[in-house]
């Protein structure tokens, strides 16, 4: 980053950067733009790159032992939750000029993105899908049989670029399963995924040589189809029409795993509403819907709020509305263009309207003297919006910290407006007081909604848990399993004696056959 | 009190009022204080809204404080004071449109008893700006008959100009049938126009025109329609695909069809709105001086922009959120405010498109496609 006003927004290794055209492109807000170098890509460009980086992990990658890629992307790791390390001030400043979060934001991403991953989390992370640290390595204890794991040979991602460190993970995985890759990343979001992947190449660059990280316009047919022609496996995300376009694209039998458009909610039951506990709650609520200022697919657009508890719904909503105001001093939003705000001001002039001319249906379910919900706003700008409403529906809100709180009466209330959309939830924050929350999580997991977190901790998934509703490594993986030297005698069966020889229950032992194809969505 | 039940009778001022006055404020130039009287009173929900806010209706005097009704309500509440029995079944009288556009699932119902201040808004508006030279000409709708799209303003709106304008508005072809292009219905006409030397009056939703020029071009295919043929197109499926540079619209219709772009007339609207909002080149074009940037805010309409963040009016030329008050509005609330972002000089409206070629957002997004394949 030696010159301030251009930035390369790619990463390729230096013997395949040679004499590669570049174009300069502006970026960010108009009135503080960015200069980008970006390469000049052509399909033929792609089908080079995609042979030399399947070569370069043959040669350098494929041998490495888990341990010492482990210590290398550790080494990653701490640079970029050090404070004074250039990779992570680089991407501090970078982010903040493309001016879509502010830097506290940009900081709290990284280390929300990172610090999972330090002190052993990402070998924790290997071993929770895999089994073994070393089954990538030679056939390993793996759930009670021997087994070896083995990860495509090189793998091909597509980023979105709501959320600046959504990357991060998904390009880690390549190494961690000794893949190669070729990662586009998103016009709206291209700086990070290529400083990660070039931090990765100055700490180990044999890693280094087997990855690529490059922009091209999303929906360039022939970019698009020299990516996906040969690819081994695909992780992307992106709206419904890129996704179709991949699942079509994608040769028959590659594993995909494919994000589609998703959002997250709330669900807060009647015990936990206290007066006592209300504050905290409000405040854990409005960091959920403040970080990254609603783009991402762990943000909350909606609580769905019991009634009959110590305080109301509408309580919590009016709590809530100040735990926005409150929140906006230590991670200030983004301003939204006049578009995003003209949606925030259809939405709460719609409220308003709601509740000023509640319809007969309406009147007729909440009965007289009931709340007709209202709108709870902060003054002089769209900067938070809280929306009350009677009893439950699903839809997405406008975002940029606009969240709606529905008041209902039961949890049944609350599956019924959830569950023929329960595919677009990613995430689900409950909270419950007492054996209670269980006995709600069980009900909740049955429609399918595929992570059920603590409000406040949704946007810190951890790489152990699911990411829409399937694990991070296994759909990628392969597996040989090596079975006893001696051959099973021919007789019926019977009961087995040790446990050993039970099918094991671990995770692990879910093997992912490679024509196995998912969609997350 | 005035006002009161009865409906205002707005048609004379529709009929005659002075083009080029839209800037103008006062109650004489600008009589919405009777008209929204009489839809405090008539239109439930809007009245109902009115007494939350504590709004007292007969004593409304200046139409900047006439509450504005967001588009979005028309999807959640029966914003008409048209009686119940319009309702859009077959047989029912008056006509039930329905809205799109909005980031909000269900379309939303506009239903009018009374179209006749309606048509006189669309009437006069689509005169002065396709028909400033008095032609009358053959038609040809680039879309579906009314018949099959008896929910759509727009079609409504097309079939009333070629009734009103054209000699032959029975067998003036429609080329959307049955759901399916039709284009071999297109070509006979331009063909059979081209070879009689008879001007034509095209009619259409740009993304419908521009599909068509692609399959001209495809085959190598193009027309010079005569002297004096033109076309208003308009905005149509907006929102779902990115929209075309105008230029590239306007370069097309002349590659295609020889009609200049002094003959090419972009129309704005939606049904939510009686009155619609035109380019002024083809009456430029016969004024002989050069167009104005924009579109002609009619006298009967006034539009305000508004600062989005803090819904305070903005300068004029400076960008912000639209609402409309729309003397046209008779049934259905004359205050409406949208999500458009554009702004205002005078009485010239400039809109602006959604982000050309804006990406999806990915795992979040604006879900505009999830609630487009949602079923209404």
């Amino acid at each position: 980053m030696s010159d301030p006003t251009a930035i390369d927004a790619f990463y390729l290794p230096a013997w395949l950067a040679v004499g590669m055209e570049t174009t300069v492109q502006r970026f960010g807000p108009a009135h503080d733009s960015m200069e980008l170098r970006l390469p000049v890509v052509t399909p033929n460009d792609l089908q080079r790159w995609i042979e030399a980086l399947r070569q370069a992990r043959a040669e350098r990658l494929v041998q490495r032992s888990t341990a010492s890629i482990l210590r290398s992307l550790d080494r990653v790791t701490t640079r970029f939750l050090d404070p004074r390390d250039l990779a992570r001030r680089s991407a501090i400043a970078a982010l903040e000029r493309a001016g879509r979060f502010s830097a506290p934001m940009v900081e709290r991403a990284l280390d929300d993105a990172f610090a999972p991953l330090a002190r052993g989390g990402l070998r924790k992370w290997l071993v929770s899908e895999l089994g073994s640290a070393s089954a990538l390595d030679r056939p390993s204890s793996v759930g009670g049989a021997l087994r070896a794991a083995h990860g495509p040979e090189w793998m091909l991602q597509v980023y979105a670029g709501n959320v600046p460190t959504v990357s991060i993970w998904p390009l880690l995985i390549a190494p961690l399963l000794k893949s190669a890759l070729l990662a586009k990343t998103s016009s709206q979001e291209p700086i990070l995924a290529p400083l990660l992947a070039r931090t990765i190449a100055e700490v180990d660059p044999e890693i280094g040589e087997c990855l690529a990280v490059v922009w091209w316009k999303g929906g360039a047919a022939e970019l698009d189809r020299a990516a996906l022609a040969d690819a081994q496996a695909v992780l992307a995300f992106g709206g419904d029409v890129a996704m179709a376009s991949i699942a079509r694209q994608a040769p028959h039998g590659t594993p995909l795993v494919l994000h589609g458009p998703k959002l997250s909610i709330g669900y807060i039951g009647r015990h936990a509403l206290t007066r006592g506990a209300l504050p905290k709650l409000a405040a854990r609520a409005a960091l959920d819907v403040a970080l990254y200022d609603q783009q991402g697919c762990l943000s909350p657009h909606a609580y769905y709020v019991e009634r009959r508890g110590a305080v109301s719904p509408v309580d919590f909503a009016a709590a809530l509305g100040e735990a926005l105001e409150s929140v906006a001093r230590t991670l200030p939003r983004r301003e939204p263009t006049a578009t995003e705000s003209a949606a925030i001001q259809m939405e709460r002039a719609q409220a308003r309207f709601s509740a000023g001319a509640a319809d007969d249906r309406a009147r007729a379910s909440t009965g007289a003297g009931a709340s007709r919900g209202g709108v709870f706003a902060s003054r002089g700008g769209t900067h938070w919006t809280v929306v009350c409403e009677n009893g439950a529906r699903f839809e997405p809100g406008p975002a940029h910290r606009s969240v709606r709180v529905h008041a209902i009466e039961s949890p049944e209330e609350f599956e019924r407006a959830i569950a023929p959309d329960a595919r677009y939830v990613e995430a689900l924050a409950l909270e419950e007081a007492g054996p209670r929350r269980a006995a709600l999580a069980a009900r909740f997991a049955a429609i399918g909604l595929p992570r059920i977190a603590a409000v406040g901790a949704l946007q810190r998934p951890s790489p152990l848990s699911t990411h829409g509703g399937v694990r991070r490594l296994l759909p990628f993986v392969t597996w040989t399993t090596v079975e006893s030297a001696k051959a099973p005698a021919a007789r019926p069966p019977r009961p087995a004696k040790s446990p050993a020889k039970s099918p094991a229950k671990a995770p692990a032992s879910r093997s992912s056959a490679s024509g196995s194809r998912r969609r997350s969505r | 009190m005035r006002g009161g039940t009865r409906a205002p009778d707005l048609h004379e001022r529709i009929a005659t009022a002075a083009w080029g006055c839209a800037a103008g404020s006062s109650a004489d130039e600008f009589p919405a204080a009777s008209l929204f009287q009489f839809q405090a009173k008539r239109i439930p929900p809007y009245a109902a809204y009115l007494e939350y806010l504590g709004v007292d209706a007969a004593h409304m005097v200046d139409w900047h404080n006439i509450p504005l009704v967001p588009a979005s309500a028309f999807k959640s509440h029966d914003l008409s004071a048209a009686p119940p029995e319009v309702d859009g079944r077959p047989g029912s009288p008056g006509v039930v449109f329905e809205t799109s556009g909005t980031t909000v699932s269900r379309p939303g119902r506009v239903r009018l008893g009374d179209t006749r201040l309606y048509e006189a808004s669309l009437l006069r508006s689509f005169e002065r700006h396709l028909l400033p030279d008095g032609a009358r000409l053959r038609a040809v709708v680039f879309g579906p008959s009314r018949d099959e799209a008896p929910r759509s303003s727009l079609w409504f709106m097309v079939d009333r100009v070629v009734r009103e304008f054209a000699p032959d508005p029975d067998t003036a072809p429609r080329v959307m049938r049955d759901g399916e292009p039709r284009w071999d219905l297109a070509d006979e006409a331009l063909a059979r126009a081209e070879a009689a030397r008879e001007p034509l009056l095209l009619l259409g939703t740009t993304l419908f025109f521009m599909a068509y020029f692609e399959r001209l071009a495809t085959l190598g295919r193009s027309f010079v329609l005569p002297a004096g043929s033109r076309a208003m197109d308009t905005g149509g499926a907006k929102g779902l695909r990115a929209e075309f540079a105008r230029e590239a619209v306007a370069s097309a219709f002349e590659h295609s069809l020889g009609i200049p772009a002094t003959h090419l007339v972009n129309e704005y609207g939606m049904a939510e709105l009686g009155s619609q909002f035109y380019d002024d080149a083809l009456l430029a074009h016969q004024e002989g001086r050069a167009p104005k940037a924009g579109k002609q805010i009619p006298p009967w309409v006034r539009t305000r922009v508004l600062d989005p963040e803090t819904m305070e009016e903005v300068a004029d030329g400076e960008r912000g959120l639209l609402v409309h008050y729309d003397l046209a509005n008779l049934e259905i609330p004359l205050a409406i405010q949208t999500e458009d972002i554009g702004s205002r000089t005078g009485d010239r409206l400039h809109l602006e498109g959604r982000l050309l070629g804006s990406e999806p957002r990915g795992c979040s997004l604006t879900f505009e496609r999830f609630l487009a394949e949602k079923p209404a």
